[in-house]
C-alpha cells in the first residue's frame, strides 16, 4: 500500500472523552466503530481510499470488537454486501468513490433499497467533484432520488460528520432504508478534531452469531413483493424518515438580523457560504451570520414544513446547491408554489449551473444575490467595494503575466513501468499509421495527456476491451484496447476478455500488470500475490486469460521497448484469429522504490557491493530537438539552458530524480533518436578487483588520450 | 469579543507531487495544535500527487482555543481570492499560477516562493525553446505581493541534504506570518520523527533567508567558458560586437577540423560583413548571427564528431560529477549508438554513398540498416573503437556528407547575400533559418525538408507578393516549422502566405507588399 496507517490505527482505539485529531475520512472510520457496526466493505478510490486502507492495517482492533472487514472486488460487490442488513439487525457500512462507484453499485443498490433494511445500512460516498477530481462530473443526488436512499450532506467539520454517521444508522433503522453519507474531496481530507466515544462491539458478529436464517418473501425482489415494496417506500419509509429528520433536527437553522432574505444550502457548502459572508462583513469569524441560514445536512428527502417555515415572510432566498440538475431548487419552488408562499427563489441564476462551488464562485453568487435582493439595512456600496478589492489582484495578475502560465497535468511517475508501453505504441504508430485505442481507467489513462495523447475513448473501469467491440469492425486494421490489472479484476476479465473470446473478436488487448491498483493508492489485487490481510494467494492474470480461452498470449517486460514494438507489430499482423493479449509486465515504480530503498540502504551500510544506475545526456552532443522527451515525458527527463555559447535552444537533461529504469536508452535505440544518451553504472562499495580494474582502465585510456593529441585534452 | 481578530490566518501551499507538501501541512497542524491554536488543513491530492500540481490549504485562528470559551471559528475548505495571508509556492511557475488565481494580493499576502524551474511538459516537448519567461513571474510577484520572499529554495534544500518542504517551512516561520515562534515549528519537526536532523538543517537555512541573514547564491552560470584566445584574423577584420561569437567559432572549427577550415569560415563571412556595413544598422546583427549559425553548421554532428566528443578526458570527469559518484567509486559509461545508412554514408566518398543511398531508396530500405550498439567507453576496447572513428577526421573533407553540407551552406549564404542588399531584416531571418537543420537521423531529415520548403516558397523566388513584410513571413514560417514534428503547422502557415500571394507579374493587390526581384 502507498501509505502505512499504523499510526492512524491507534486513533481508532481512542475512548470516551479523548480528542481525535486527524483526517475527515478517518473520523468517519472511527464513527463507524462507535456506532457498533458489524461489517464494513468497500472499493478503494480517491477520496475514500483511506477508509479501506486504515482498516486493512487495523485487523487487531476489528477482531477485538468482532467487526468483519472485507474489501470487495468492485463497488457492486460492496453494495451487495449490505444485503446482510435486509433480513438481520446488523449494522453495515460500505464506501466507494462516487459517482463512478455508485454507477457500478446501482444494480445491488436498487435491490437493496427496494427490499428495505432491518439493520442500519450506511454508504459512505466520496463525491469526486471539482478541483482534484479524476472522473466524469455528475452528482450522486439522482441515485438517492430514484431508489429512495436518504442522502446526508453534513457540514464539513469533524464533530458534525461523526454525529451524522451515528444519526445516519439510526435514520436507516427508523425508516428501514439505506442511507448515503456524501463527503466532498476536501471534506474527506480535512484535518480537524472531535471528542470521541467508546467503540461499540456489534450485537451480532463472529462473537455473537445468529441462530437461524430469516425468510420473508416480502424482502425478495420479485413480483408481487416488488409492488408492495415500492408502495411501502413512499407510504411508510418516507414519512418515517421525514419524521425522524425533523424530530432529531438533522437540518439546522441559523437566525440572522437581515431576516427579509435567507440562504438555503447543502451542509457541505456551509463553510464556503459563511466565508463569503465573512468577506462581505455579513458574518463573524465564528459563523454568526447577519443573513439567516437553513442548512440541509440531509439533502434528500427534503422537509417541506421546515422549508416553508424558513421562507415564509422572506422576500427572497438564495439556494446554494452544487452540481446539476438543480433538484433541490426545483423542489423548493414546487413546495412554495403548493403552499402559495410568494418568496422569490434565487439559485442557478446567480450561481453557475455546472462546476464546483469554490470560494470565489460562491462569493460572486452571494454578492449578486445581495445586490439583487437588497436586504433591509445592508450597505450595497460597501459590499460592492469589498468585492472589487478582493477580485482586483486576479485581474491585475492576468495583465502582468500576459500569457497564462503553462498547465501542469498529472502524468506517469519517474520510471513508471507503463510509460514505455506508450513509447512503443508511438513508435509503432510511425510504421503502421494511426490506430484506434480504447483506453481504460487507471494510471495508464494518463496516456491520453501530453506527450503521448494515446487513447480515443474512455468508457469506464475495466471497460477498455468491451468499449472496442463496437468500433472494431469499422476499421480496416485491428484496434487496440488497454486494461490495467486493477480494471482486469474489477470486471474486465468477464465483461471484456471472456466475452471477446466468446464473440471471437479479432483485436489487440494490452493488460498493464503493475501489481496493484496504483491510481487509488497501490492496494493489493488478486494478482498481487498477497491479499488485504497480507496472506499469500496464488492467482495470476496469465492463468485467468488461458482459463477463459485466450490463445495468443505474450508477456513482455514493459521496459524492453524494442521487444514491445516487435510484439505489437506481430499482434497487428499475425494471421492468428481471435483476441491477441499482451501482458505488459512491470511493477509500479512507487511500490518498487518503497520496497528496495530500505534494502539498498541496508546493503550499503553493511558495506556490500551495490551498482547504482543513472542515465545522462551529453549536452554537447544533444542538439535540443527534444524528440526523446516527446517519446517519454518522464519527470526526470527535462531540459536545461544550453551550455554551448553558440547555441540557444535548451538541451535535454536527466535530473537527480532518475531511478535508472532504462527507458531513455531503450527509446534512443528503438526510435533511432540520437547518440546523446549514456548510462552510468556507479559501483558503490567496490571490491578490490573493481578498484584494480578501474585504475587499470583509467591509466590506459589516459595514455591513449595523450597519444590522440591535444584535442582530447583541450576540450 | 470585539477584541478578537475577525478572521483566521490563511495559508495556501502550492506544490508538486512528491515534494512533501502533505508533510509540511502536517508540521503546521501539529505546531498549531501543540501551541493551542484552532487549526484546519485540507488538500486535494487525488491524481495530482502523480507529478501534477497540487495544493494544501490551512487556516489558523491566532487566539488560543482556551481563550474562546467554547466558541469555534468556522474555517473555510477552499482558498478565496484576495483572502490569503501566506502564499507558498515550491516552484516559480506555481507562484505564477497562484497569482493568476487571485491568491496574491498587495494588501495582505506574503509570498514565499522558490525561483527554480521544474519545466511543464508543454515547455519540455517544444522542438526548439518552449520555456515560459520566468522573469515575468518574478516581476509580477514584486508588484502583487505585500512582501515577496523569493529564493532558489530547491538549491538550498539540496545543499542542506533535505527536501524542499523543510526549507519552505523555515522561510514561512521566518516570514513572521505564523502566530507561533520558530521553536514551535522545530518542535513539530522533531515530533514527526522522520529525517529530523536534515529537516532541521533545511528549516534553519530557509528561516535565515526569510529574515535576511542568508542570501543563497544563484545557480552558477552553465555556459562553458569561451575560448579566450584572441584571434588576429577576427580582430583585424571584424567589428568588436562580433568578436566573442567569432572567436568562439574559430576555436570550435579548428577543434572540429583544422585551421584551414576555420579560415574558410572567416572567408565565407567577409562578404556578409561588407553587406552588413553597407546596409545594416551598425549593430552587426547579420554578421554575428550568420557567423554563429555558420559555425554550428560547419561543425555538423557526424560519427567522427560524436566519437570525438564522447572520448574526451574532460567528459568522464563531467559524468562523474553529474551522477555524483564518490572518488573511489568506479563508473562504467555505456553509450547508446545506433548508426544506420546515413551515418555510414556520411563518412564514405560521394560516388559510393550516392549509389548506396539510391539503391536503398529504390527498395525503401533507408532506415533498415541501423545497428544498435552498447559501447562501453569506459573500457579500453570501447574507448579505442570510438577513438578510431574520431581518427577519421582528416578524411572528412572527402566524404559525401561534407560535400552535401557545403553545398547547402553555400545556397544559404547566397540567399543571405541576395536579401541583405535590399532588406537587412529579411536577410537576418534567412540566417536564422539555419536553426532548423540540427540533430540526427529523422530529426535531421525533417529539418532539411522544412528548410528547403521555406527556401523554395519564400526565400528563393525572385518575387513573392505577401500580406506582411518578408522578414515577418519567414519568421512565422520558421516558428511554424518548429511547432510540430509532423510539419502540419508549417503547411498551414505557408498555405496562408501563398494564398495571399499573387503571380509575380501581376500588380500587387491592395495591402499586398511587392518584393522586387533582382
Amino acid at each position: 500500500m502507498e501509505r502505512s496507517f499504523k499510526k492512524e490505527v491507534q486513533k481508532l482505539r481512542l475512548g470516551a472523552g479523548e480528542i481525535f485529531h486527524g483526517e475527515g475520512i478517518l473520523a468517519v472510520t472511527k464513527a463507524l466503530l462507535q456506532s457498533g457496526v458489524s461489517y464494513i466493505g468497500g472499493y478503494q478510490g480517491a477520496p475514500v481510499s483511506h477508509l479501506v486502507d486504515v482498516l486493512a492495517d487495523a485487523r487487531e482492533i476489528l477482531d477485538e470488537l468482532g467487526v468483519h472487514f472485507q474489501p470487495a472486488a468492485n463497488e457492486a460487490g460492496a453494495a451487495a454486501m449490505l444485503g446482510a442488513s435486509i433480513n438481520y439487525p446488523l449494522r453495515g457500512a460500505v464506501t466507494w468513490k462516487s459517482t463512478v462507484g455508485t454507477n457500478v453499485a446501482s444494480d445491488a443498490l436498487s435491490n437493496l433499497a427496494s427490499a428495505g433494511v432491518r439493520g442500519g445500512a450506511l454508504i459512505v460516498i466520496g463525491e469526486d467533484y471539482g478541483e482534484g477530481a479524476s472522473i466524469i462530473q455528475e452528482r450522486s443526488h439522482a441515485f438517492a432520488m430514484k431508489s429512495q436512499i436518504w442522502l446526508l450532506d453534513p457540514r464539513p467539520n469533524l464533530p458534525t460528520i461523526v454525529d451524522m454517521v451515528e444519526k445516519g444508522f439510526a435514520l436507516s433503522e427508523a425508516s428501514n432504508t439505506p442511507v448515503m453519507l456524501e463527503l466532498r474531496i476536501r471534506a474527506c481530507h480535512v484535518h480537524g478534531s472531535f471528542v470521541c466515544k467508546d467503540n461499540k462491539a456489534p450485537a451480532i458478529s463472529r462473537k455473537q452469531v445468529l441462530e437461524k436464517p430469516d425468510f420473508d418473501y416480502g424482502r425478495i425482489c420479485l413480483p408481487p413483493a416488488t409492488y408492495a415494496q415500492e408502495k411501502h417506500k413512499v407510504e411508510v419509509r418516507w414519512p418515517a424518515a421525514v419524521e425522524f429528520i425533523r424530530r432529531h433536527r438533522l437540518n439546522e437553522v441559523f437566525a440572522g438580523r437581515h431576516d427579509d432574505v435567507g440562504i438555503i444550502l447543502q451542509g457541505g457548502m456551509y463553510n464556503t457560504v459563511v466565508r463569503a459572508l465573512q468577506q462581505l462583513g455579513l458574518a463573524d469569524v465564528f459563523g454568526e451570520s447577519a443573513v439567516p441560514l437553513y442548512v440541509l445536512n440531509v439533502t434528500y428527502p427534503l422537509i417541506p414544513e421546515e422549508i416553508v417555515a424558513f421562507c415564509a415572510g422572506k422576500r427572497a432566498v438564495l439556494v446554494v446547491e452544487e452540481g446539476q440538475p438543480n433538484f433541490i431548487e426545483q423542489a423548493i419552488n414546487a413546495m412554495l408554489r403548493k403552499t402559495d408562499v410568494q418568496t422569490t427563489v434565487v439559485g442557478k441564476d446567480v450561481l453557475p449551473m455546472a462546476g464546483e462551488y469554490t470560494g470565489e464562485v460562491v462569493l460572486t453568487g452571494v454578492v449578486k444575490f445581495i445586490e439583487g435582493a437588497v436586504p433591509r439595512g445592508v450597505d450595497l456600496a460597501a459590499i460592492g467595494a469589498a468585492y472589487e478589492r478582493l477580485t482586483r489582484p486576479k485581474r491585475r495578475a492576468a495583465e502582468c503575466l500576459g500569457v497564462p502560465v503553462p498547465a501542469r497535468p498529472p502524468g506517469f511517475c519517474v520510471g513508471c513501468p507503463e510509460r514505455p508501453v506508450f513509447s512503443a505504441m508511438k513508435i509503432v504508430e510511425r510504421e503502421v499509421g494511426g490506430f484506434h485505442v480504447s483506453a481504460d481507467i487507471g494510471c495508464h489513462t494518463f496516456s491520453t495527456l501530453p506527450p503521448f495523447n494515446i487513447g480515443n475513448t474512455v468508457l469506464g473501469y475495466g471497460l477498455g476491451l468491451a468499449s472496442s467491440t463496437g468500433v472494431e469492425p469499422a476499421f480496416g486494421k485491428r484496434v487496440v484496447s488497454i486494461m490495467g490489472d486493477g480494471g482486469f479484476w474489477h470486471n474486465g476479465l468477464s465483461t471484456g476478455v471472456a466475452n471477446a473470446v466468446f464473440a471471437k473478436n479479432d483485436s489487440v488487448l494490452i493488460v498493464m500488470k503493475n501489481g496493484y491498483t496504483s491510481a487509488t493508492g497501490t492496494q493489493n489485487i488478486p494478482s498481487s500475490g498477497r491479499n488485504v490481510h497480507n496472506e499469500k494467494v496464488d492467482m495470476s492474470i496469465e492463468n485467468a486469460l488461458k482459463g477463459v480461452g485466450v490463445r495468443w498470449l505474450r508477456t513482455v517486460r514493459t521496459y524492453s521497448v524494442g521487444t514491445m514494438v516487435k510484439t505489437l507489430r506481430e499482434a497487428f499482423t499475425t494471421k492468428e484469429p481471435g483476441l491477441k493479449v499482451i501482458v505488459a509486465d512491470g511493477e509500479c515504480q512507487l511500490e518498487r522504490q518503497r520496497r528496495i530503498r530500505p534494502q539498498i540502504a541496508k546493503q550499503l551500510a553493511a558495506g556490500e557491493r551495490v551498482v547504482r544506475t543513472r542515465f545522462g545526456v551529453d549536452d554537447d552532443v544533444c542538439t535540443g530537438d527534444h524528440s526523446c522527451i516527446r517519446l517519454s515525458g518522464c519527470p526526470s527527463l527535462t531540459v536545461k539552458p544550453n551550455p554551448d555559447p553558440l547555441r540557444t535552444d535548451p538541451v535535454a537533461h536527466v535530473n537527480q530524480g532518475c531511478v535508472g529504469c532504462g527507458l531513455c536508452g531503450e527509446v534512443a535505440h528503438a526510435a533511432v533518436l540520437c547518440p546523446s544518451f549514456f548510462r552510468a553504472e556507479i559501483v558503490q562499495n567496490p571490491t578490490r578487483f573493481d578498484r584494480w580494474l578501474d585504475r587499470l582502465r583509467r591509466r590506459v585510456i589516459a595514455a591513449l588520450s595523450r597519444r590522440a593529441g591535444p584535442r582530447t585534452a583541450a576540450a | 469579543m470585539t477584541a478578537l481578530p475577525n478572521r483566521p490566518i490563511t495559508i495556501l501551499v502550492a506544490a508538486l507531487g512528491g515534494e512533501g507538501g502533505g508533510v509540511l501541512a502536517d508540521w503546521l497542524v501539529d505546531a498549531a495544535t501543540a501551541e493551542g491554536y484552532p487549526v484546519q488543513s485540507t488538500s486535494i491530492p487525488g491524481v495530482a500527487q502523480r507529478t501534477g500540481a497540487t495544493t494544501y490549504y490551512l487556516e489558523i485562528y491566532p487566539v488560543r482555543t482556551a481563550l474562546l470559551d467554547g466558541r469555534r471559528p468556522v474555517f473555510a475548505l477552499t482558498p478565496n481570492p484576495g483572502n490569503i495571508d501566506l502564499m507558498v509556492a515550491s516552484e516559480l511557475i506555481e507562484a505564477g499560477r497562484a497569482m493568476q488565481n487571485g491568491f496574491v494580493s498587495p494588501d495582505r499576502t506574503t509570498l514565499v516562493a522558490s525561483t527554480h524551474r521544474i519545466y511543464a511538459i508543454a515547455e519540455k516537448t517544444a522542438m526548439a525553446d518552449g520555456r515560459y519567461d520566468g522573469a515575468k513571474v518574478v516581476k509580477a510577484a514584486q508588484e502583487l505581493a505585500r512582501r515577496a520572499i523569493l529564493f532558489d529554495f530547491a538549491r538550498l534544500a539540496q545543499q542542506s541534504g533535505t527536501v524542499i518542504n523543510a526549507v519552505l517551512f523555515g522561510a514561512m516561520s521566518g516570514s513572521g506570518v505564523l502566530p507561533f515562534p520558530r521553536a514551535a515549528c522545530e518542535a513539530a519537526i522533531r515530533r514527526s520523527g522522520k529525517a529530523v536532523e536534515s529537516s532541521l538543517r533545511g528549516f534553519a537555512a530557509g528561516y535565515a533567508c526569510a529574515v535576511g541573514e542568508l542570501v543563497p547564491l544563484d545557480e552558477p552560470a552553465v555556459t562553458r567558458p569561451r575560448a579566450e584566445r584572441p584571434v588576429d584574423a577576427v580582430r583585424r577584420t571584424f567589428p568588436p560586437q562580433t568578436h566573442a561569437i567569432l572567436e568562439e567559432a574559430v576555436a570550435r572549427l579548428t577543434d572540429y577540423q583544422d585551421e584551414a577550415y576555420a579560415r574558410t569560415f572567416l572567408t565565407r563571412l567577409e562578404p556578409i560583413l561588407a553587406l552588413d556595413r553597407q546596409h545594416g544598422r551598425g549593430d552587426f546583427t547579420l554578421t554575428g548571427e550568420t557567423g554563429r549559425h555558420l559555425a554550428l553548421w560547419m561543425s555538423y554532428e557526424d560519427v567522427i564528431r560524436v566519437a570525438d566528443l564522447k572520448t574526451r578526458a574532460s567528459r568522464f570527469d563531467r559524468i562523474r560529477s553529474e551522477v555524483s559518484a564518490k572518488p573511489d567509486e568506479p563508473v562504467t559509461v555505456v553509450e547508446f549508438l545506433k548508426p544506420g545508412l546515413d551515418e555510414a554514408c556520411a563518412v564514405l566518398p560521394p560516388w559510393l554513398a550516392r549509389r548506396l543511398l539510391a539503391w536503398a531508396r529504390a527498395r525503401g530500405l533507408e532506415s533498415r540498416f541501423n545497428i544498435g550498439m552498447h559501447v562501453k567507453t569506459s573500457t579500453v576496447t570501447g574507448f579505442l573503437l570510438l577513438r578510431m572513428l574520431a581518427a577519421l577526421r582528416p578524411w572528412r573533407r572527402r566524404t559525401w556528407r561534407f560535400l552535401e553540407e557545403q553545398t547547402r551552406i553555400e545556397r544559404w549564404l547566397a540567399a543571405i547575400r541576395r536579401h541583405a542588399a535590399r532588406d537587412i531584416d529579411a536577410a537576418i531571418e534567412v540566417a536564422h533559418c539555419a536553426r532548423l537543420i540540427k540533430g540526427y537521423g529523422d530529426t535531421h531529415r525533417r529539418g532539411v525538408r522544412n528548410f528547403t520548403r521555406i527556401f523554395e516558397t519564400l526565400v528563393e523566388p525572385s518575387a513573392v507578393a505577401l500580406t506582411e513584410p518578408l522578414a515577418a513571413a519567414i519568421r512565422r514560417a520558421r516558428d511554424g516549422a518548429l511547432a510540430d514534428p509532423e510539419g502540419e503547422t508549417l503547411d498551414r502557415v505557408l498555405a496562408q502566405l501563398v494564398q495571399a500571394s499573387v503571380p509575380a507579374d501581376a500588380p500587387a493587390r491592395g495591402g499586398a507588399m511587392q518584393v522586387a526581384g533582382e
